[in-house]
């Protein structure tokens, strides 16, 4: 009656990133999400694809100024993870199709806005109101 | 007499939300117009981002579980089991058995809800004022039932980690499920009424069209993917008491607007079903396990499927009382580029009906 889910988590590098990603796009895995985790030290980025109810996550560490290529022409719906995610986190994601350049997320406040990098921007402008 | 032809004034962008008569949420989008013809739709979102993620690490992650169910006011009881069942994963933490059957319960009341309430937008967007109220009196029903059951009729409040927070008696089950079958009925007999009216045909076939190897690519989830004939219901991974109940995946092939309409209407049946298999073989039982003490350092990803499609929830632990990372990918959310996909070629007239045949949940998406 039920189907059985497998879930497996793998780090890789961001020069394997395309390679592995255009492997799992030509064995028709679909692109569940991509999540971003941000801390002082620098970005996680997890990349879910599903084939049936499997799941396989792909993890990549980047310092906090790294560029992460973007996957949008391999997987034309990651456009909106990858916007999303340079609008919130301030990963820089390049040659995203289409790049919104920040207006995902259309909102008065500074861009981005995750907890690591509006305490970065509040202490290099002190004295500012959060 | 001459002829006369107006010159071309190319592409032309029509803001269409975030207030509109047709958006019960605000949703925006930018859409490029060739005369009536959408060629392209931009979409923005964040208009009521609520940065809900982020309290996961000011709140004790127990408590956490009443802001999860507040990301939705549709499919919060949802919300709030998937960051419950993802926080038990990382505890190692096995639920009792008729608490995975009260979750099922309540989650199939959410969907049935849910496709009740989309039922009469999408009716009083094609103008078809009777089936909207016809829908939502049988919705307002199943809400009874949840008020009875949950104690309340929006935010359930029922989630917990570890189980339920209550027990629904064995009388008190059988009433509810004698109670939903005039919902039941009602909703039969508007599935026919819709499918069989040439005006809501009109409006719903051959529009918005997605075709099967299309919205997989795109990454389309629940009903937006089963119309287009992919059979993919995260049901059937077997959670809460799914692995133990029979019931069939809505399919449908045309990929239209009318097939998503087809797909919930079947699902309205189908979550009914599972509730009367839920109330004749629910086990006895505790309805929770007392969870005390820090989670351990750890992370799981947790997939649901809520009325608009597959959920995913991450949680990462680092061994505090409060979590280092919650994240909700939406449905409405991963629906977004084949929905976009979906508007390009159609007339700005069927924008409406293509959206909310959609289902979009803004609340949702803007966690």
């Amino acid at each position: 009656m039920s189907e059985r889910e497998t879930q497996s988590l793998e780090e890789i590098g961001a020069g394997a990133l395309l390679a592995e990603v255009d492997a799992l796009k030509l064995d028709h895995w679909r692109l569940v999400q991509i999540l971003c985790i941000s801390s002082p030290g620098g970005n996680e980025l997890d990349y879910s694809f599903g084939g049936g109810y499997a799941m396989r996550t792909l993890r990549l560490r980047t310092g906090p100024k790294d560029p992460v290529p973007s996957i949008t022409h391999i997987y034309p719906a990651a456009f909106l993870y990858e916007n999303e995610i340079r609008d919130l986190f301030g990963v820089r994601i390049e040659r995203i199709d289409p790049d919104w350049e920040g207006k995902v997320y259309d909102v008065a406040a500074t861009k981005p806005f995750s907890k690591v990098s509006v305490a970065a921007t509040s202490s290099e402008r002190p004295g500012e109101a959060r | 007499m001459s002829e006369h032809k107006l010159p071309s004034i190319g592409p032309t962008v029509i803001p269409f939300g975030p207030q509109h008569p047709v958006l019960p949420e605000p949703l925006h989008f930018d859409l490029v117009l060739e005369d009536e013809k959408v060629l392209d739709a931009v979409p923005q979102v964040g208009y009521i981002h609520r940065g809900l993620e982020l309290l996961v690490d000011k709140r004790d992650y127990l408590d956490y579980v009443h802001v999860a169910e507040r990301i939705c006011g549709i499919c919060s009881f949802m919300h709030g089991m998937g960051y419950c069942e993802a926080v038990e994963s990382i505890l190692g933490l096995a639920v009792p058995d008729r608490a995975r059957w009260l979750r099922t319960f309540w989650c199939e009341l959410e969907r049935a809800h849910s496709h009740l309430l989309w039922l009469g937008l999408a009716a009083d967007a094609f103008g078809f004022e009777n089936l909207f109220m016809a829908a939502w009196r049988a919705r307002e029903l199943v809400i009874d039932v949840a008020e009875e059951t949950a104690g309340g009729r929006v935010i359930f409040g029922s989630a917990l980690v570890g189980g339920v927070s209550r027990d629904v008696g064995a009388d008190t089950l059988a009433r509810c499920a004698a109670a939903l079958r005039p919902a039941r009925d009602e909703t039969l007999r508007l599935a026919e009424v819709m499918i069989s009216e040439p005006t809501v045909r009109h409006r719903l076939e051959g529009v918005g069209k997605l075709g099967r190897d299309r919205a997989y690519e795109l990454g389309a989830v629940g009903p937006m993917l089963r119309a287009s004939g992919v059979d993919y219901d995260v049901r059937r991974r077997g959670y809460a008491a799914y692995g133990e109940i029979d019931f069939e995946t809505v399919v449908e092939e045309g990929g239209d607007c009318m097939a998503r309409a087809l797909v919930r209407l079947g699902e309205i049946e189908q979550s009914f079903r599972i509730i009367e298999k839920v109330v004749g073989g629910i086990p006895e039982g505790p309805v929770s396990v007392p969870v005390k003490g820090m989670p351990p350092k750890g992370e799981a990803f947790v997939r649901l499927e809520q009325p608009r499609g597959e959920v995913l929830y991450f949680v990462r632990s680092n061994g505090t009382r409060n979590l280092e990372r919650f994240r909700v990918r939406t449905p409405t959310f991963a629906n977004i580029p084949a929905m976009v996909e979906a508007m390009r070629g159609a007339d700005l007239a069927d924008v409406p009906t293509i959206i909310l045949t959609i289902d979009p949940c803004i609340s949702c998406t803007e966690r």
